[in-house]
Order: C-alpha cells, then sequence, then structure tokens
C-alpha cells in the first residue's frame, strides 16, 4: 500500500473548472487517508507544473502519484515521465479523465460532474494505492528477418533488409519468383515489362550473400515469439538431379511427352510436364511434375541421369528475429454462369485476358476467332453491397483502362465497351482514363441493382446494359470478346498463414493492421509484420510502400539487438494455479504454456509474446492468473472508492455575489480570470500590462483573454499606438 | 432497345466533329447553356447518342436545331470535348439526312466534289454567255427569268420534300400526336422564328451577333425580293434603285465581319469552320458585292464595256441557287425555323 500519495487536479484552463469545482475537490483529497498532497493547477501538462510535480515528489518523497485532467491517450506518458524524472516507477501513476469523463459530457449539470469526478478521482487514488513498480521486459533478438512471398512486395523488402545487415529468409510457395507481376506484359504507369521487372529484382537479391531463397517452400510450423521464431519450412523437390547437364535438362523439358494444366497462363493453354512458368522464369531451373511422368516410362528411363524422380521434400528450420508476411492475394475466380463465365465461349477475365494478349503478338485471337471489339465489366466480384467483399479493388479500374490503351497499341484496329459503376482512376491515373476515353473507348454506367447480362444472339454476343449516362436508356452492345474485371481477394491459404502466425483476419479474409492509419503494417502479434496484398487490395507502388515500410520496422526492431516490452502482461500465482488450461485455450496469441514448477504442472505465460489483454483472467476458476496493473486489488477497490459517498459543500447555497458588469456571477469565473479582470486596471488594457499588473505568465494571459473574449467576459478595443498589441476591455 | 454504333464517330467526323470521345458525361455543356431547359436539356444528350452512335434517336431529335451556337459549352468543357461545335456537325449531318437526294452529304463529306461542282457552274455559265455572243440585254433577260424559275423549281423539287421528311423523322416516326388545328395555331412560332431568330436572343454571349445576323437576314431577303420581284437591274425608280444599293450593301458589308471572324476566329462560334461554312458566307459577300458593283456599273454606264462584271455576278447567282440554297449551309435558314415549329408542335 502506498502510504504517500501526491493529487494534482487540472483546472485545463476552464474547460474543467467552468464546470466541475476542482477547488472544492482540491481540499476534500486533503483530508484522505495517504493523501500527502492535494491541490488544484491550473494546467497540469504545463512545463512549470511538471517541474512542479516532479519537486513534490522529491520534497515530499511521494511513492505515488494521480493526476486528474483529460484523457490518458493525451497526458499518461506526459506525467508517467514526470514521474520517472521524479526518480518515481511509472508504474506507481494513474491519470483520471474528468474533462471527456466529467465537465464535457455533463456541462448542464455542474454539480452532478463535480460528483462524479470525485468518485473518480477516490478510485484513482485507490488503485495507485496497491501499484506496484514494473519493469520493461528487455528481450533479446536474433538480427534475421523470414520474408513470406517473394513477389514484387516480398523482394522488394528482402533486399531492403538484407542492406540493413539482416539475414534475410525469403520463402515462396511457387517454384520461381516473381507472383502476379510476371503475368502482366505490361505494368501500369510505367508501361514495364513485368518479367523485366522480376529479373531485375531477382538478380539484385542474387548480390546480397545474406539473403537466402527458398522455392517451392511453405511454412509448416511456427513456435517462438518476437527476436526468437522457429519456424520449420517445407521445400518441395524439383525431381531435377541437381548435377545435371544443363543442356540435358534442356532437352528433357523439351522432348517430355506429358502436358499438365498451366497454373500460370491460368489454365488457357497447356504445358508440359517439365516446365518453367515462362522461358526466362527464375530460378532458372524447371520443374517435373512427377506424378504425371509416372507412366512415362520410355521417356523418364531415357533421362533418368537428369531426373531424379525420388527426391523428397525437406523440412528444414530457421530461426528469425522477425516476420514480414507478403503472401499476396488471389484473382476473383467468378462464378460458373457469372455474366455467363464458362457458360458462353467468350467470356473470360481480365487477367486471363492479360495473359491471352501475351501469347497473341500479332493479332489478338480467342478460341480461333480474331478479336475486334471487348465488353468490359468492371466490379466483378467486388462491392457487392450484398455478397462477401464489400471493399472496391481499386487497382482494376485502372488496370482495365491501362490493358485498353495496351489493346489500342498492340493491335491497333479494335474498339472497346467499358460498363462500370464508378471510374476509380485516382491520383495520375486519371490521365490514362483521359486518354482511353480520346482514343474512343466507350464508357457505360451501370448501377448493382441493375446489373448487365450477357447472352448470345446466334453467332454474337449481346452485352446488355441500362445506361445511367443515357438517361437509363437499355443498350445493346455486341462484343467479340467479353471480360470480366476481377478483383483481389484473400488468397486461400491466408487462413493457413493466419493460423501459424496468429495474425487476425478481417471479415474481408485480407490479413488485419493493427490502426490502419498509424500503425499500417503492424500486426497485433508483436514482430510479425504485413506488407503488399495480403493486407488488401493495392496496386504495385502501394504494396511495395507497404512491405518497404515493413522491412524497415523490422530493421528498426532488430538494430539493437534487443528490445523493450511493456510490462503489462498476465502472471500467474504458481501455488494457486492447478493447470486447467482454461487460460491457455482462451489466449488469441498462445501466451500461455503448461510448465514446470518444481514438481507443479502451472501455466506459464510467455511475456514477449502476452499483449495484456486479459482474456485469461476472469476465465481461472482458481484465480491465479492476473494481469499487472489491473490486479483485483486495484480493480475492486477502484469500485469501492467511486461507490463511497461523496459530499460536497453546497455551492448554490452560499449567497451568489453577481457581478455589477456581466451577467455571469464573477464567482463563477475561474480564479484566473478574475485575476485578470483585476489585473485590467485602466478602462483598456493590452497583454504587457495586464502581465504586469498580475504577474501571470504571458502565455497563460493570451490564452484566457481569447476564451474570455469567446465567452463575452472581455472584447477588444482596438490596438495601441504602435499597432502592436490589442487593447483589451471588460465587457 | 438500341445498339451500340461506334462507327458513327468516324462518319460524324467527316462532317466536322471534333475531339467528342473526350467527353466523360460531367454534364457541365448543359448546366452552363442557357437555351436548355429542364423539359429539353441538351447538348450532353446529344453527345451521348452521339457517342454511342444511336442514330435514330439523333434523326428524331429537334435538339441540335435549337442550340445557336454561343460556345460557351465548349468553353466550359473541362475535356476539350468541343460540345458546340458537335451540335454545328450534327445539323450538318441532319441537313444530309433530310435532303433526298443525298447531294448535301456527298458534298459535306467532299470537298473535292464540292470544287467540282462549282468549277462545272462556272464552266457553264461561260458556254451560255458564249452562246448570247456576250449580249448583255440577253444575258440579263435570261439571268432574271433564271431566278424566278430556279427559286420555285428549288423550292418545291428539294426544299419542300426535305421539309416533309424532316417533320417524318421528327414528328411522324416517333409517333407523336400532333391534332390539325395545332398545326395552325403553332404555325405563327414559324414565322416569327424565319425572321427573327428569336430564340438566339436567348445566348448568353454578346447581342450583337444576333443583330448583325438579322441584319444579313433582313438585307439578304430584301436583295432577293428587290432583284427578283422589282427588277431591280432595270427598274427606272430612283426609290427602287437607292434601296437596292443599301440592302446589297448590308449583306456584303456584314458578310465582312462573318469572314474576318473567320478568320481571326475570334468567336466560339468562328472556331472552326468547314468548307460549306466558308462557301455559305463567301457566297454572300459576293452576292451582295457583285450586284452593287452590276448596278453601280449600269448607273455609271461602263456595263457595256464591263460585261464581265455581270458575267461574274451571274456565276455567283447560279452557284448559289444551285448548290449553296439547294445543298449547302443555306437549308439552316429553313431547318431551324421549322425545328422551332416542330418543338411548339410536340409541346403539351
Amino acid at each position: 500500500m502506498k502510504q504517500r500519495i501526491g493529487v494534482y487536479i487540472c483546472h485545463c484552463g476552464g474547460n474543467i473548472s467552468d464546470y466541475v469545482d476542482v477547488e472544492e475537490l482540491g481540499k476534500m483529497f486533503h483530508q484522505e487517508e495517504n493523501v500527502i498532497i492535494s491541490k488544484d493547477v491550473m494546467f497540469a501538462c504545463a512545463d512549470s507544473n511538471q517541474k512542479d510535480i516532479v519537486a513534490d515528489i522529491q520534497a515530499n518523497n511521494l511513492d505515488a502519484i494521480v493526476v486528474c485532467s483529460c484523457s490518458p491517450k493525451l497526458h499518461l506518458h506526459t506525467f508517467k515521465n514526470v514521474a520517472a524524472r521524479a526518480g518515481l516507477n511509472p508504474s506507481n501513476y494513474v491519470q483520471v479523465n474528468i474533462r471527456e469523463q466529467c465537465s464535457w459530457p455533463h456541462s448542464d449539470r455542474p454539480r452532478e460532474a463535480t460528483v462524479k469526478a470525485a468518485g473518480l478521482i477516490r478510485a484513482g487514488i485507490n488503485r495507485v494505492s496497491y501499484s506496484e513498480s514494473l519493469e520493461n521486459i528487455e528481450l533479446s533478438v536474433k538480427k534475421s528477418a523470414l520474408v513470406i512471398g517473394a513477389g514484387v512486395s516480398g523482394m522488394k523488402a528482402a533486399i531492403d533488409l538484407a542492406r540493413s545487415d539482416n539475414e534475410v529468409f525469403l520463402i515462396e510457395k511457387d517454384f520461381f519468383v516473381g507472383g502476379r507481376i510476371a503475368q502482366k506484359e505490361t505494368l501500369f504507369p510505367t508501361n514495364q515489362n513485368g518479367k523485366e521487372v522480376v529479373a531485375a529484382l531477382y538478380n539484385e537479391m542474387k548480390k546480397f550473400p545474406n539473403i537466402t531463397i527458398f522455392t517451392g517452400a511453405t511454412v509448416e510450423k511456427v513456435s517462438g515469439s518476437l527476436g526468437n521464431f522457429s519456424v520449420d519450412i517445407k521445400v518441395k523437390p524439383r525431381y531435377i538431379n541437381p548435377n545435371a547437364d544443363k543442356k540435358a535438362v534442356k532437352r528433357a523439358m523439351e522432348e517430355c511427352p506429358v502436358s499438365v494444366h498451366d497454373d500460370f497462363n491460368l489454365e488457357l493453354v497447356e504445358r508440359k510436364a517439365i516446365y518453367k512458368n515462362y522461358p526466362e522464369a527464375l530460378p532458372d531451373v524447371p520443374v517435373v511434375v512427377a506424378e504425371a511422368l509416372k507412366d512415362a516410362t520410355d521417356f523418364t528411363g531415357k533421362f533418368a541421369s537428369t531426373l531424379n524422380l525420388n527426391e523428397e521434400a525437406q523440412t528444414l528450420s530457421l530461426i528469425a528475429g522477425s516476420v514480414l508476411v507478403t503472401t499476396g492475394y488471389d484473382h476473383y475466380q467468378p462464378k460458373e454462369g457469372e455474366y455467363g463465365y464458362k457458360t458462353i465461349s467468350n467470356v473470360v477475365t481480365l487477367p486471363e485476358l492479360n495473359r491471352l494478349m501475351e501469347m497473341n503478338s500479332e493479332k489478338l485471337v480467342y478460341k480461333g476467332k480474331q478479336i475486334k471489339s471487348l465488353a468490359f465489366i468492371y466490379c466483378v466480384g467486388s462491392r457487392q453491397t450484398k455478397g462477401d467483399n464489400k471493399y472496391c479493388s481499386r487497382q482494376c479500374c485502372t488496370s482495365t483502362i491501362h490493358t485498353s490503351l495496351q489493346l489500342k497499341e498492340k493491335y491497333k484496329d479494335i474498339q472497346t465497351y467499358h460498363l462500370y459503376r464508378d471510374i476509380r482512376t485516382y491520383g495520375k491515373q486519371e490521365l490514362m482514363y483521359a486518354e482511353s476515353s480520346k482514343q474512343g473507348d466507350l464508357y457505360f454506367k451501370y448501377e448493382e441493382k441493375e446489373m448487365p447480362v450477357v447472352s448470345v444472339d446466334g453467332k454474337s454476343t449481346i452485352v446488355k446494359v441500362k445506361d445511367y449516362l443515357t438517361a437509363k436508356k437499355e443498350m445493346e452492345i455486341e462484343a467479340d470478346l467479353v471480360v470480366l474485371v476481377t478483383g483481389m481477394v484473400a488468397r486461400e491459404d491466408a487462413t493457413t498463414i493466419s493460423e501459424l502466425f496468429k495474425i487476425p483476419i478481417g471479415r474481408d479474409k485480407f490479413f488485419n493492421e493493427i490502426h490502419p492509419k498509424l500503425k499500417p503494417v503492424e500486426t497485433v502479434i508483436k514482430g510479425v509484420y504485413i506488407g503488399g496484398t495480403c493486407q488488401g487490395p493495392k496496386n504495385i507502388s502501394e504494396s511495395v510502400q507497404s512491405s518497404l515500410a515493413g522491412a524497415s520496422k523490422i530493421t528498426a526492431l532488430l538494430k539493437s539487438g534487443t528490445v523493450m516490452v511493456d510490462p503489462i502482461t498476465a502472471r500467474v500465482d504458481a501455488d494457486k494455479c492447478t493447470w486447467c488450461g482454461k487460460c491457455s485455450d482462451v489466449c488469441d496469441y498462445t501466451a500461455i504454456k503448461e510448465v514446470l514448477f518444481g514438481e507443479k504442472h502451472v501455466a506459464g505465460v510467455n511475456k514477449a509474446v502476452c499483449t495484456g489483454c486479459g482474456i485469461c483472467a476472469p476465465v481461472c476458476p482458481v484465480n491465479a492468473i492476473e494481469i499487472a496493473q489491473y490486479t483485483d486489488n486495484e480493480i475492486e477497490s477502484m469500485i469501492d472508492g467511486f461507490m463511497q459517498d461523496v459530499i460536497i459543500t453546497e455551492k448554490e447555497a452560499v449567497v451568489e455575489e453577481k457581478d455589477e458588469e456581466g451577467k455571469v456571477g464573477m464567482k463563477e469565473y475561474p480564479l484566473v480570470w478574475r485575476e485578470i479582470l483585476a489585473g485590467m486596471t485602466d478602462e483598456k488594457n493590452t497583454i504587457p500590462e495586464i502581465v504586469a499588473n498580475t504577474k501571470l505568465a504571458g502565455e497563460l494571459v493570451t490564452f484566457h483573454l481569447m476564451t474570455m473574449n469567446r465567452y463575452g467576459v472581455v472584447v477588444p478595443a482596438g490596438m495601441d499606438a504602435k499597432e502592436t498589441y490589442y487593447y483589451y476591455k471588460r465587457k | 432497345m438500341s445498339r451500340v454504333n461506334p462507327k458513327f464517330a468516324t462518319e460524324l467526323s467527316k462532317y466536322g466533329s471534333s475531339d467528342f470521345n473526350a467527353c466523360f458525361n460531367c454534364g457541365n455543356c448543359t448546366a452552363t447553356c442557357s437555351l436548355s431547359t429542364t423539359d429539353s436539356s441538351f447538348p450532353r444528350e446529344m453527345i451521348r447518342y452521339t457517342t454511342l452512335g444511336l442514330e435514330d434517336e439523333i434523326k428524331a431529335s429537334l435538339k441540335p436545331w435549337e442550340c445557336y451556337y454561343c460556345g460557351e459549352c465548349s468553353s466550359e468543357c473541362p475535356r476539350q470535348a468541343e460540345p458546340g461545335e458537335l451540335m454545328m456537325s450534327l445539323r450538318r449531318w441532319l441537313t444530309a439526312k433530310y435532303d433526298w437526294t443525298g447531294l448535301s452529304g456527298l458534298m459535306y463529306k467532299s470537298l473535292p466534289l464540292s470544287i467540282a461542282a462549282f468549277v462545272l457552274t462556272i464552266v457553264g455559265v461561260i458556254a451560255f454567255a458564249f452562246s448570247t455572243d456576250f449580249n448583255l440585254e440577253k444575258m440579263m433577260h435570261v439571268g432574271h427569268l433564271f431566278e424566278m424559275i430556279a427559286i420555285a423549281t428549288v423550292s418545291v423539287v428539294i426544299l419542300l420534300p426535305n421539309i416533309i421528311r424532316m417533320w417524318y423523322f421528327t414528328i411522324q416516326k416517333p409517333q407523336t400526336k400532333v391534332p390539325f388545328s395545332k398545326y395552325l395555331k403553332a404555325s405563327g412560332e414559324l414565322f416569327v422564328h424565319m425572321f427573327t431568330q428569336k430564340r438566339s436572343l436567348g445566348c448568353d454571349d454578346n447581342q450583337l451577333r444576333w443583330f448583325e445576323h438579322f441584319m444579313l437576314v433582313i438585307g439578304y431577303l430584301s436583295l432577293l425580293f428587290i432583284t427578283v420581284f422589282m427588277n431591280w437591274f432595270s427598274t427606272k425608280y430612283l426609290a427602287v434603285n437607292i434601296f437596292g444599293y443599301v440592302v446589297s450593301a448590308i449583306v456584303f458589308v456584314t458578310t465582312i465581319d462573318f469572314v474576318s471572324s473567320r478568320i481571326k476566329k475570334s468567336k466560339a462560334v468562328s472556331k472552326h469552320s468547314q468548307p460549306s461554312d466558308w462557301f455559305f458566307v463567301i457566297g454572300l459577300f459576293l452576292m451582295g458585292l457583285t450586284a452593287f458593283l452590276t448596278r453601280l456599273f449600269i448607273d455609271l454606264n461602263i456595263i457595256e464595256t464591263n460585261k464581265w462584271m455581270y458575267i461574274l455576278h451571274f456565276t455567283i447567282l447560279v452557284q448559289w441557287a444551285l448548290i449553296i440554297v439547294p445543298f449547302g449551309k443555306w437549308t439552316h435558314f429553313l431547318y431551324r425555323s421549322f425545328a422551332m415549329y416542330f418543338v411548339k408542335l410536340k409541346e403539351n
């Protein structure tokens, strides 16, 4: 129990003292047991006052302080630092919010506001009297980072992390790096070739000996926490003999008699069972689909020394100080029959069109027919007010318009129709929209409630749309190819990653950051960051921005080899604990595990992982687990304190001295106002004159004169002769 | 249900439309237009129809004629899509569609063809002069006769059927029910607009433009009247003679301003000039000027020694009557006033 407590009650200029009788409260708590100092202050956060508090603590040997002012979100750290400066452990500080919780919401009932404030302050005093000194927890960390996903985001982040002397493990599920950007021939807005960007990044990575790339690799198991994640990865076999002659490998690729689905080309074509995603794909080693070659014994026999069909998957263990997840997105896959997808032969998705464009260099041909007109239907699988994907996929408008410009450039004689809901070519991308409409692309606006209909009329495909730009007239568009502009969805395997690392998933199934503005790449799991489109729809620049942000967060975190974490965590009373496992079951962060305490099995808390959320405390049947700073003693004493009767001297009973000049009684003004008014000796005074008369600080007078002016207590009365200061006079 | 036809844009570009594809449907043009109303709003709707190639809708619409081209829409357009010029091109296109002979369209689209037609008339006139042995009296007699016959023929054979076609496209085909009595009641509208161009006063730009145009119309009609029905070139009455001088002078003086503003591109309306626009304003100018000079030469008694003057005037006259009036820009005089009349008929 603390014996020497200091209580400071803030006027906040008048923000609090206009309604809450802070002077009265100051006097009241002076009589409280264990309270050595209790006073009202004009601005608790002012520098001068902070110094006063430090002096009070040292002079009176205070062992705890309570400041009753604004929200702890604003000044908790200010006063914790004050305590620290005075040599007091910051955990022995409690902030009571009597502004947002008393004076502001109850300005119509000043008396009740004062009673409530008294209750809250007493609760605060009770709580602080049970406070204990806590120290931040220091963890040593390994200077290595695991980056999951070698798309453009992951590769850029890996390079930055490596440049800052971190050891980097970059793992990629596919057998080749590059991710989605390799699937697009030209990228907006730079018109760079996606494959060239991939190659450039890959070659850059190769320059760093501290980057290790694993392809065909997946995360299998994760344990440990911030600073020391232990991650098991499984590397699938390529079934190519590592010592095989390169020419023989090439010949095997050419002669392979079996074809399989081509995922890279979105199954528009087939590929050999020994393949690379595309000829320049990296790493420059093909992959064998061993399953498909099972019956081709002649072939496998011929290339027995090149292929190694008995190769097995390897499991490796990595230790990483921090993890950056850049697993990317999946294209939304339209349901069968959605706008005729899979039921009408010439309906494709935008990613499929992009593959087609790359495969057709001279003429755009699909299923043997030359394509001269295309109808794009936007927002397929996005912005579904009634469906799952309520979000906007953000990059598809620009992607489509860019594709449309590319179509015209590449194939010349082509007409495109764009059926959109809203065009969102934000920022500089708007110029592409202008260019597109200037080249004669036609735009139609539809609403979700009246979606376009794709139908077949004899040999031609017709899209019918109620066009909101033509007074909702029904339009018929004949198109050789209907292109569904599909949005981004969370990857199917995102749930696996989420379960392994405990990253929370939003309703949209993408990974969640802590705060979209203030902690945009941080997850609630300490040491685990997210970047790129695994977090939600982004274009390439935005993806790279976020993954680089994650990389710099990690660099900063691992820089010194140690990190400090907040001491507000769960703790177990080993004597009481009977290890029933209930706390461990409810913990979202797997921070609680069974440990041995002497001979006894009890719950153990990993302080590096625990966030102090408190979910474990109420489920414990024997009350053996509690959260630091939120102990039963503290909480119960707060309740007791708040419930105590508050006796306030009836202010209203005191004879109201109505000021002659104003409608508001002088008694109702804050003390400082009265001082200022007393300092206004002449008919009109400038601020320096008032400062001289009152001996108050200049800023204080300025601040209050402005407030007094707003409340109609004083008014400006012209400027002085030198036109430097305003005159003020009583109203 | 309307079928989208992007090829229409290419077709219309031959009639002088410019960059209307740049339009992103903001509607600023309609908002800024002082003639557009809630019941009849333009030009955005017409731009949209054009972009999508809805020919039937455009043919049935009178809105292109409701615009008097102050150019404010074009200067307010955030995409420089030139809505004003689009409305102008639509008027040219509609003129071509109304014309049953199809010659209007050919001449709008093909400059060489128009030039060929003008050269042909020159050759014809010179051949005619030869045939009369350059007998001035004979030429002038035939010239006067030609004027009367041409007016009658062009009116009956070309202009009347075209007006009927316009009525068919805009009233009959869209199945607008108009009681006969309304045709009579509204007929006043036709003449008011024909002789005053009252509606263009609603435009926000300089009212001087209306006045100039009004003077030109009055001058032109008076010149027509005085040459054809009062036989100005042979008249003995001083008053008629002086009146002839005045009106022909009005015609060529006002057209000087029209031509020069097209050269300087000083106003929105004169910024874009198609060959048909040049033929029209230059034709009018030469008509007024040569008529003035011919009569001057007669009064100065030098016409016998300067027969070329009359031959020149006659050439202009023939070109005017056989090319510009039936197939050129002259027809806007009729279509605009009839459009206002039809709009009145369609009103409830």
